[in-house]
């Protein structure tokens, strides 16, 4: 039985065996393939799970992204309105510093005119009290005040030309002063240019002389101590009269303002005509004159006075 | 409706009241009302209501540092404003007008735009 089995060929043997031996060899390749299958569709499921992952999370990012578009177009808008608002700060902050330019010119013009308006009524006040009396005492009191209150003058004295028969001046005689109590200004003999001294004396000479003023220009520290602060003459038509000389100023008073120079051309020509007119109503015992003297010219008519009668 | 204001000005010399009273009609709604010196100044004060009194100290009969006693006495015009005008400027004459209770000083010679300034400022009028 063994050598029977032995002796025979494969494809002797029964048939039964490779039916079985194929068929397992199909199960096992069946089972390989629906279990190669299965894992690629496992793969497969999970190649899906993540793709869709990956779908969601670019959705996601893809919303952000639209949200963030979205936002910096907002941003943009705002930016442009942030421009366009500031370019309006701009112009309005311009047109603001052009009105204060306007504004500043217009109170430093309000200022100036002020000023000048002030200065118009120093003149005004000072020429009309000059001028509202004939009296002699209160012609040099309205003189006195006038230097004192309006200039500032602390120290002064006024001289008038003492005039012999020929009517050539001999003498500056002080006739008030103020101030100079223990030094009472003494009387000037006057000469000529040529003979003319240095010092006060010599100054309010020359001044007489010459009609020309001296007044101080710049901070009274810085001048010469000697040196009055103005000394002025004082003019009738163009004939001396008499010299304003103003020693010293108040201690508050550091420099002569532009008010001090217009007093003191007024000064010049509206302190010798009121002192002039004083004296003479005194002398004539303060009656005044016939009306005869009008007969000499023509008051009637526009026409120019004839030489003769100036 | 503007408020109306009252000034008295008190000073002997003629040339400076004018000169003050210039001054303060720049002011709008300010009537000034004058006196020669602290007597005369009293006998106003008595007679009407004043928002500031300027004052020169120098004057005769009452000087402008006894006005300025009396009229501080006088509760009717214990809080009234009071500007002392000097000429010398002295510290001395200033520091007792303040004592007193006088409330500024301006020292001569005075500027017109000095003094607006100064009696705004103590009437509380905007510039």
């Amino acid at each position: 039985m063994t050598t029977e089995k032995k002796g025979r060929r494969r494809s002797d043997q029964p048939p039964v065996d490779l039916a079985a031996e194929l068929k397992l060899k199909r199960d096992s390749f069946v089972h390989t393939f629906f279990k190669k299958g299965a894992e690629f569709t496992e793969e497969l499921l999970g190649e899906n799970e993540r793709l869709r992952k990956a779908m969601g999370e670019l959705e996601q990012q893809n919303a952000v992204l639209r949200t963030q578009l979205a936002s910096d177009k907002a941003i943009r808008d705002l930016l442009e309105k942030i421009e366009l608002l500031e370019r309006e700060k701009r112009d309005i902050l311009s047109s603001m510093h052009e009105a204060e330019a306007v504004s500043t010119r217009f109170v430093h013009s309000h200022a100036q005119i002020e000023e000048e308006v002030s200065n118009l009524a120093a003149l005004h006040v000072a020429s009309w009290h000059l001028h509202s009396t004939l009296k002699l005492p209160l012609v040099v009191r309205h003189l006195r005040e006038l230097l004192a209150q309006l200039v500032g003058a602390r120290s002064f004295a006024i001289y008038l030309a003492d005039f012999d028969g020929a009517g050539a001046a001999r003498t500056l005689v002080p006739v008030a002063s103020e101030g100079m109590d223990r030094n009472r200004p003494a009387k000037l003999t006057v000469g000529t240019l040529d003979s003319v001294g240095d010092g006060a004396d010599g100054m309010i000479e020359r001044v007489y002389l010459t009609g020309v003023p001296h007044v101080v220009e710049g901070l009274f520290t810085d001048a010469e101590v000697a040196v009055p602060a103005a000394c002025l003459p004082m003019r009738v038509d163009d004939r001396a009269i008499g010299v304003i000389v103003i020693h010293t100023v108040l201690p508050q008073k550091d420099r002569f303002v532009a008010v001090d120079l217009e007093l003191f051309k007024m000064l010049g020509a509206h302190a010798a005509a009121a002192l002039v007119g004083a004296q003479l109503f005194t002398a004539a015992d303060g009656k005044l004159p016939g009306l005869e003297v009008f007969s000499s010219f023509d008051a009637h008519t526009s026409a120019p006075p004839r030489p003769r009668d100036l | 409706m503007s408020t109306e204001y009252s000034c008295l000005v008190v000073e002997d010399s003629p040339m400076m009241r004018q000169l003050l009273v210039f001054a303060l009609s720049r002011v709008k709604n300010l009537r000034v009302t004058e006196a020669d010196d602290g007597v005369d100044g009293l006998r106003k004060l008595a007679s009407g209501k004043f928002d500031i009194i300027l004052t020169d100290i120098n004057m005769p009969i009452m000087d402008g540092l006894k006005l300025v006693k009396r009229v501080r006495s006088d509760p009717t015009h214990k809080n009234t404003p009071i500007i002392i005008i000097t000429t010398e400027g002295s510290d001395e004459d200033r520091q007792r007008a303040l004592q007193l209770g006088a409330n500024a000083y301006i020292t001569k010679p005075i500027q017109a735009p000095q003094v607006i300034a100064k009696v705004k400022e103590l009437l509380k009028i905007p510039t």
